[in-house]
């Protein structure tokens, strides 16, 4: 649309709406203006047009309008993406060790494709998330290599995640930093911050809720991408 | 062998002898296996504990027993209670009362030495000479552990690896079902025998069997109705939920009759012995005969709930094609890529996973220019008793230099006696010396080009914004009006404002070009693109 079709108070409305999408804990209850604007998104083409474009402008992207609200994804040159990096002090292994754990929590919660499109709420459990990733890695030595060595094969991520313990714990009872429970943890915690789950108490201390934010982002953006970089990295091994 | 003999006459000469050959790594395993015992007991006697005194290999193997006894259990045995149980067996070892202090140190050291505490109870690596070719050698690493440590509602507890279990219960390696009917015999013959000690052993064993191929359908169904696909339910899950079936019919009518067969044992003359025995056997049939009521409630809702995920999982309506499944697509391959790479690989998943970051802290130059300036002393502006040629103006003023602003305020002086056209302002600005000014002759003619815009249309914002703090200083007393004229300007072009100097206690209300409707209908001086639009907020 031309500028001089654009109505004003549309453009408004519409980065009102992102603006929502980005508020943490905002959400859409019934008869708040944030409602009434997700409601015209779904309805009215052309507000859906103007949100979509001004949200490409900052570097966004909306990925859906789940009942909890707008799930904008950023670009990840834009102002407003997340690095892993940033979010703690992290050596190379402990980056990979978190990266790890973030795939393996949405492929423990989403296992097919079909899950990504279904909005039930999925739970998971950090000490069970952990059996997970250690199931996964020992499925693995029993394909690769059946007589479980590793022999001059190069520290696989697999190794990495084997070798650090499941458990220390501290003089009070907690998990002390270096072991997967508490790096599990961690990585709920600032999944909890995202918006992208919510902790559930009443179903037991370490238990989380996967919000549909995580859910949309997962299957739209970041694994897709994940395995573009995939691919690349398996072409560059066949190729070596 | 005699094949390979023949091929090459140099090499392919067995190592050893072929026998030997084929299972030398196994063996090789094995014997590593038990090394890390012989570790702990070579390295407790620098934490001042005997060998002699204390049979630490004994200790060790109690600890994986009780770590492996209650395996699978809902309450497994926890890191506390195998210290305690181990520091009890070291006491009985040095029963005296000097040395009961020692004990728990004892337990404690055996306990690390299984868990590699050494060395961050990472898992012990031993490295094998693969001598297979000839012309080399290659080393192959490898790697396990003997206990771990998990995480459970009641605190943490150890675990035995496959390896412990394998070397150390090696004779508890059988297949369930058989070892149940196995069992039955067993405790059938010794019952007979009167050999009730053993007999409430094996009772007890069975019991756990019982209560493992519970703990395994639990886990298959758990993970059927998150994933359909984890296992096989076309052949292999109903042919396990078959046998099951058919080990709970036949266990609860088997378990029966052994209840009958040891009460009406009590019904003789039996000793005391024997009557505690059979007292213990019963309950713990009666107990195991609960799990398999159990078991069976589970078999009867299984396929149940293989419909219900699938249902919900395969058969969803699919609103978009994304040809994606994580585990196997993206988390299996990135496990087995190279540390590097799949680091690549999971840290751009998890860039985006992690969604929109608002950020929330200043910039840096933003903090930079909140510390550096001056503390703000506006606290209530009072415009119209401003005299714009006063001289004690400055502290706010950051942006031109001194000189500039005299230099402005000299040219803007000239409105105080008459009303003065902005063209003209603008040509007494230009026409200032550059030597008083250090040169910046284009800032003097910005700033009263600004001044006039400002006095034509004031911009009174809520928030304090930085920028027009000289500005809006200058053009306080000062008013403009536009009547018509167009100005033409190498900065500026639109209405030729004329700008007044209002004397304190005179009102400005004679100036007609303050209404809003004016004000937008007239285009007010557009600024070029070298100005910062501060005036253009209209």
């Amino acid at each position: 649309m031309t500028l001089a079709q654009l109505d004003l108070t549309d453009a408004g409305s519409a980065s009102q709406l992102i603006g929502f999408g980005l508020t943490r804990g905002a959400r859409p209850v019934d008869g708040s203006d944030y409602r009434a604007l997700l409601d015209r998104y779904r309805t009215d083409l052309r507000f859906k047009d103007t949100v979509d474009t001004i949200a490409e402008g900052l570097g966004l992207e909306v990925l859906g309008t789940p009942r909890t609200g707008l799930v904008l994804a950023p670009d990840p040159t834009g102002p407003f993406a997340t690095r892993l990096a940033d979010l703690k002090t992290m050596d190379a292994e402990e980056k990979l060790v978190f990266g790890l754990i973030l795939v393996a929590l949405a492929a423990y919660a989403y296992p097919n494709e079909g899950d990504l499109d279904d909005p039930e709420t999925k739970l998971i459990d950090v000490v069970k998330v952990d059996d997970f990733i250690r199931g996964a890695i020992g499925g693995l030595a029993a394909i690769d290599a059946p007589d479980g060595s590793t022999g001059e094969r190069a520290r696989t991520a697999a190794d990495v995640y084997a070798d650090m313990p499941s458990l220390i714990p501290t003089q009070q009872g907690r998990r002390k930093l270096g072991c997967t429970l508490r790096a599990i943890e961690l990585v709920c915690g600032w999944l909890v911050e995202q918006g992208a789950a919510r902790e559930a108490k009443s179903l037991g201390p370490d238990t989380f809720q996967l919000t549909d934010r995580f859910r949309l982002l997962v299957g739209d953006s970041a694994g897709s991408e994940a395995l573009e970089v995939l691919r690349d990295a398996r072409q560059a091994e066949v190729s070596a | 062998m005699a094949q390979i003999e023949n091929s090459s006459g140099s090499s392919r000469q067995p190592l050893v002898s072929p026998a030997a050959d084929a299972t030398a790594r196994g063996r090789w395993r094995a014997l590593v296996l038990t090394d890390p015992i012989h570790k702990l007991v070579r390295n407790a006697a620098h934490a001042g504990v005997d060998d002699e005194e204390y049979d630490l290999r004994q200790l060790a193997m109690a600890a994986v027993d009780l770590t492996v006894a209650s395996m699978g259990f809902a309450r497994e045995a926890t890191l506390e209670e195998v210290v305690d149980t181990l520091a009890d067996l070291a006491g009985r070892m040095q029963p005296g009362e000097e040395h009961a202090p020692q004990a728990r140190d004892v337990a404690q050291i055996v306990v690390k030495g299984l868990l590699n505490d050494a060395h961050d109870q990472r898992r012990f690596s031993y490295t094998y000479a693969d001598l297979a070719d000839p012309g080399a050698v290659r080393f192959d690493n490898y790697s396990f552990r003997l206990l771990s440590l998990r995480d459970t509602e009641y605190g943490p507890v150890l675990v035995a690896s496959d390896q412990a279990v394998m070397l150390f219960l090696d004779g508890l390696d059988v297949d369930i079902e058989d070892a149940e009917a196995a069992l039955a015999h067993v405790l059938q013959r010794q019952l007979d025998d009167e050999r009730f000690d053993a007999a409430v052993r094996t009772a007890g064993l069975a019991e756990r069997t019982s209560l493992a191929m519970s703990a395994t359908l639990t886990d298959l169904l758990d993970s059927t109705s998150r994933d359909v696909r984890s296992h096989d339910w076309l052949v292999d899950v109903p042919e396990r939920l078959g046998r099951a079936r058919k080990h709970v019919a036949g266990r609860i009518a088997e378990d029966d009759k052994t209840l009958d067969h040891v009460q009406s044992g009590l019904d003789g003359d039996v000793s005391a012995a024997v009557r505690a025995a059979s007292g213990e056997i019963v309950d713990l049939l009666r107990r195991a005969k609960r799990i398999h009521l159990d078991l069976h409630d589970r078999l009867v809702g299984a396929r149940e709930v293989f419909l219900t995920a699938q249902v919900r999982q395969r058969l969803a309506r699919r609103r978009r094609l994304r040809l994606l499944a994580i585990g196997e697509e993206l988390f299996t391959p990135a496990l087995t890529l190279p540390a590097d790479a799949a680091t690549a690989v999971v840290e751009t998943f998890a860039d985006r996973a992690l969604g929109v970051h608002v950020p929330r802290l200043a910039r840096l130059d933003d903090m930079v220019d909140l510390l550096w300036a001056p503390p703000r002393q506006r606290e209530a502006p009072e415009p119209d008793v401003e005299d714009p040629g006063a001289d004690d103006l400055t502290e706010d003023v950051q942006r031109y230099p001194e000189a500039v602003l005299r230099a402005a305020r000299t040219v803007l002086d000239v409105t105080r006696t008459a009303p003065a056209r902005l063209s003209a302002l603008l040509h007494a600005a230009a026409a200032v010396d550059p030597g008083t000014v250090d040169g910046a002759v284009d800032d003097v003619v910005e700033l009263v080009l600004l001044s006039a815009l400002w006095a034509f249309a004031p911009d009174l914002p809520t928030d304090d914004d930085e920028q027009t703090g000289e500005v809006d200083l200058l053009a306080a007393g000062l008013s403009a009006a536009d009547d018509g004229t167009v100005l033409t300007h190498r900065l500026a072009r639109g209405a030729d404002l004329l700008v007044t100097a209002h004397i304190p206690g005179q009102p400005a209300t004679q100036t007609p070009a303050q209404t809003p409707a004016q004000s937008s209908t007239h285009s007010t001086a557009e600024l070029a693109a070298a100005v910062p639009a501060e005036g253009g907020r209209r």
